[in-house]
């Protein structure tokens, strides 16, 4: 029981898949982090402002 | 009084449009709402990797033969810590990391000394209680002849080749090797038992935090470096950036690993200077960059700033 309450919902202990091409080796883990990062400063850069549309009918 | 000329990276124009309100502590206060239940959530759904630690222990019983023969590489000075140089003994300077002309660990000098001999097995088997077989062994090999010891350590070196592990002892078919097969065997039992992690942990503080020896004594054997292989760690795996398991890892620190795969540094004795070397450099370059001609230039022409305020552009144009 109290192995079920510790454990995590998905197990990630497991080896993970490498991608390797020339020098560059990544793993699938780092890999998703690095593209949910760029994602986050993609939407940072382009999402509208929150609040946004209330202050422009405030105005 | 002549007006100075604007320049466009140094100054600041002097803001004549509107103000609005800005409430940092509520962004600041929401942000934090948001990464605490983000992390409490991922900690739920993925938990975190929790290998259990190598010791001297899990070593020894895992590999019994790797332990042994790092033990007499300890014993007969020819293991990684013995030949290391500063900071750990006063070998040649050659044997220890230098950037150009630049001696850095020679300079430094030894201020971790470590005698592995002494304070990896002789020291250890001298604290085991009730050993009286040992403590006569122990006491000859202190008190012979220098030369009396290489020729014993030369003996069981060479014998050791064939080194094996049966029936809970460590079996090398060497003569004349005084008490070195003894205390070779009796450090793995001692290792195996668990009290070796426990003699190289103490140390002279309340707390004995310190794994500087145990650490050192498992990095000369090849058990830790095929565990790190297997997990994908090891520097030439850009092991710097990742973890154990398929979890990530420390993506931050892709530069830095980087630098240990490209020539000169993959294959240099000075790797680990260089690649710190590098990332000073470039850490000064990014400190200074509001100082640095061109480089400053950079966020106002490549013009980001533009989307980020792009209603504000908008705007002005119609203006």
């Amino acid at each position: 029981m109290s192995s079920f309450l510790i454990g995590a919902l998905i197990n990630l202990n497991h080896p993970d898949h490498y991608f390797q091409w020339h020098i560059f080796d990544i793993s699938a883990a780092n890999a998703i982090v690095i593209i949910l990062m760029l994602a986050t400063f993609i939407g940072a850069l382009l999402l509208p402002f929150p609040g946004r549309r209330r202050r422009k009918e405030n105005q | 009084m002549s007006k100075k000329a604007f320049r466009p990276d140094v100054d600041a124009p002097e803001w004549k449009g509107g103000h609005s309100p800005y409430d940092i502590i509520k962004e600041g206060s929401i942000a934090i709402a948001v990464v605490l239940i983000l992390t409490l959530i991922l900690a739920v759904v993925f938990g975190s990797p929790d290998d259990p630690a190598i010791t001297l222990k899990s070593w020894s019983t895992t590999a019994p033969v790797d332990f042994a023969t790092t033990a007499l590489s300890e014993l007969n000075g020819t293991s990684g810590t013995a030949t290391y140089g500063a900071p750990y003994n006063s070998q040649n300077s050659s044997a220890s990391q230098q950037l150009g002309p630049l001696k850095l660990e020679y300079w430094i000098g030894v201020h971790i000394p470590i005698n592995t001999a002494k304070v990896f097995v002789i020291n250890p088997l001298k604290a085991l209680p009730g050993q009286p077989a040992l403590d006569k062994d122990l006491a000859v090999f202190q008190n012979a002849s220098a030369s009396a010891k290489t020729a014993w350590l030369n003996n069981y070196t060479k014998a050791a080749a064939n080194m094996k592990f049966l029936n809970n002892q460590v079996v090398v078919n060497a003569s004349d090797a005084g008490p070195v097969p003894l205390m070779i065997n009796d450090l793995t039992q001692m290792a195996r038992s668990g009290a070796l992690d426990e003699a190289l942990l103490t140390g002279d503080s309340f707390y004995t935090t310190d794994y500087t020896d145990s650490l050192l004594f498992i990095s000369d054997g090849s058990y830790l470096g095929q565990v790190a292989q297997a997990d994908h760690l090891t520097g030439s795996q850009w092991g710097m950036m990742n973890e154990t398991g398929s979890w990530p890892g420390q993506a931050w620190l892709w530069l830095y690993t980087f630098w240990y795969q490209v020539s000169p540094m993959n294959s240099s004795s000075n790797g680990d200077v260089e690649v710190l070397a590098i990332m000073l450099l470039l850490t000064v370059g990014l400190t200074l960059m509001p100082f640095i001609p061109g480089l400053r230039s950079i966020p106002r022409k490549s013009k980001v700033y533009r989307i980020i305020w792009r209603e504000h552009y908008q705007n002005q144009t119609k203006d």
